[in-house]
């Protein structure tokens, strides 16, 4: 199945988990989706969502010097962020479970 | 946000960044800002785990729609241009034939028009008929000028084949016959039309149009001074002028006034003009022969006088005094003798000729 499209739903919300505990810049945040098993997730996908969610109030950001490079832009979550963070992971939840629920009752779709 | 802070950047991912940029030029400053900041720092050390850049173009807009600003597909189109499908070209069809009725519709005066139009398109239908049949006659055969009904050399075959012609494009003009007319119909059909009306508008201007042009007097003129250059005046053996003449006899004896006329009449005269010889103190002119006091330059050979300039016609001034006249030295003293091909009646025998003195 092509993940592409059901990660477009939830990118938000995984963008806005791997930055709920500690800030990180673009690339940070795109390692941390990639480690934690969205290895199909693209780069502009996920800076693109990371403007938009700042752009939205969700994040907050920052830009820090590096010496031997280019600076790198931090991003950090927002109690606005919070609060969608958290609303979200209900959504999911209860989405994800109604679709599996869904899907028990269809085995052989399941197996697919 | 200052770049030019960090003197770090792999060129590469300058490059990229720039190339980003330009497919993001129709957002504002800060949205195309937002996008971009901290992009070179991300991009490096993607490019440092050994990730590859990719197409600028597709990142842009994958950037963009991820970040919810418009995708902008009209300028990728234009960036990266390919072949146009099926769709897109029924699209372009569609829209320009919106575009252009809305615009008929915007003035009362062009509605007016338009609605004119298209009360005369049968009279269209007749007419792209009658230029497909002259332009096949116009292709077929020898050259020839335009004529109301194409002749196509075979008697009665223009007059049939403009008759089936008419026939034709009218069905086609009524959505009676393939490929029709309008839209609603396969982008084939609609595309074979546009291109044979096409043909039709333009073919006509390959034709030789006749009236125009032959009634026109300044291309009269044209023409005649055509004639004029290419014909040359005067009397010339191979485009050479022939500036005198000398005439043997058949004992190959010199005749002296000589008059030569050719067969239909006509003095062969050389152009008083063309009579000399020579360059400057050794520049002769040729004189005519007097017939009463008309010099006539059909009689040979032409006597010639020194002159510096113009023609023996000219009256001598006091600077070009012109000398005595003198006889011209002949080519030859004299020529082998020749006889008549004509036979000579044996039975009486010819009198001797007797010699004519020359006449001066």
């Amino acid at each position: 199945m092509d993940t592409t499209q059901l990660l477009k739903g939830v990118l938000d919300l995984a963008v806005l988990a791997v930055v709920e505990d500690d800030d990180g810049y673009g690339y940070d945040v795109l390692r941390r989706l990639r480690a934690g098993g969205l290895t199909e997730v693209g780069d502009a996908s996920v800076y693109g969502t990371l403007r938009r969610l700042y752009a939205a109030g969700a994040l907050t950001s920052y830009v820090v010097p590096s010496d031997e490079g280019p600076h790198r832009k931090y991003y950090g979550i927002t109690p606005m962020g919070r609060a969608q963070l958290e609303r979200q992971t209900k959504d999911w939840a209860s989405f994800s479970e109604t679709v599996t629920a869904l899907l028990a009752h269809h085995p052989q779709g399941a197996a697919s | 946000m200052n770049d030019s802070l960090n003197t770090d950047t792999r060129p590469e991912v300058e490059a990229f960044v720039a190339e980003v940029r330009a497919r993001l030029a129709d957002l504002s400053e800060e949205e195309r800002e937002e996008l971009l900041g901290g992009l070179e720092a991300d991009l490096s050390d993607q490019l440092a785990d050994g990730t590859a850049l990719g197409d600028p173009s597709s990142y842009a807009e994958e950037l963009r729609g991820a970040a919810g600003l418009p995708v902008r597909a009209r300028s990728s189109r234009l960036r990266r241009p390919s072949l146009p499908t099926a769709a897109s070209l029924e699209e372009g069809l569609d829209r320009s034939r919106e575009g252009f009725l809305a615009l008929v519709q915007e003035r009362a005066w062009t509605r007016q028009a338009w609605e004119l139009l298209e009360a005369v398109r049968p009279a269209w239908w007749v007419l792209r008929a009658w230029v497909a049949v002259t332009l096949l006659d116009q292709v077929a055969g020898t050259w020839e000028y335009v004529t109301l009904v194409p002749t196509l050399a075979v008697p009665l075959l223009g007059p049939g084949l403009l008759l089936v012609a008419v026939v034709l494009s009218v069905l086609i003009g009524l959505g009676r016959l393939w490929p029709g007319s309008g839209p609603r119909r396969p982008l084939l059909a609609r595309l074979v039309l546009v291109a044979l009306n096409v043909v039709a508008v333009l073919a006509p201007l390959s034709f030789a149009v006749m009236t125009p042009v032959q009634g026109d007097p300044e291309w009269a003129g044209y023409s005649a001074g055509y004639r004029d250059g290419a014909r040359q005046p005067g009397l010339r053996l191979d485009s050479d002028e022939v500036r005198n003449l000398f005439v043997y006899n058949a004992n190959g004896r010199l005749v002296q006034g000589a008059q030569i006329f050719r067969g239909s009449g006509e003095p062969l005269t050389v152009r008083p003009q063309d009579a000399h010889t020579g360059r400057g103190d050794e520049r002769l002119v040729g004189c005519g022969w007097l017939n009463g006091t008309t010099e006539l330059f059909n009689v040979f050979p032409l006597a010639q006088r020194p002159q510096l300039r113009g023609s023996c016609l000219d009256e001598p001034g006091r600077r070009d005094p012109g000398g005595p006249l003198v006889d011209a030295e002949p080519p030859f003293a004299q020529v082998p003798p020749v006889t008549s091909p004509v036979p000579v009646e044996p039975v009486e025998p010819v009198a001797p000729v007797e010699p004519v003195a020359p006449t001066r």
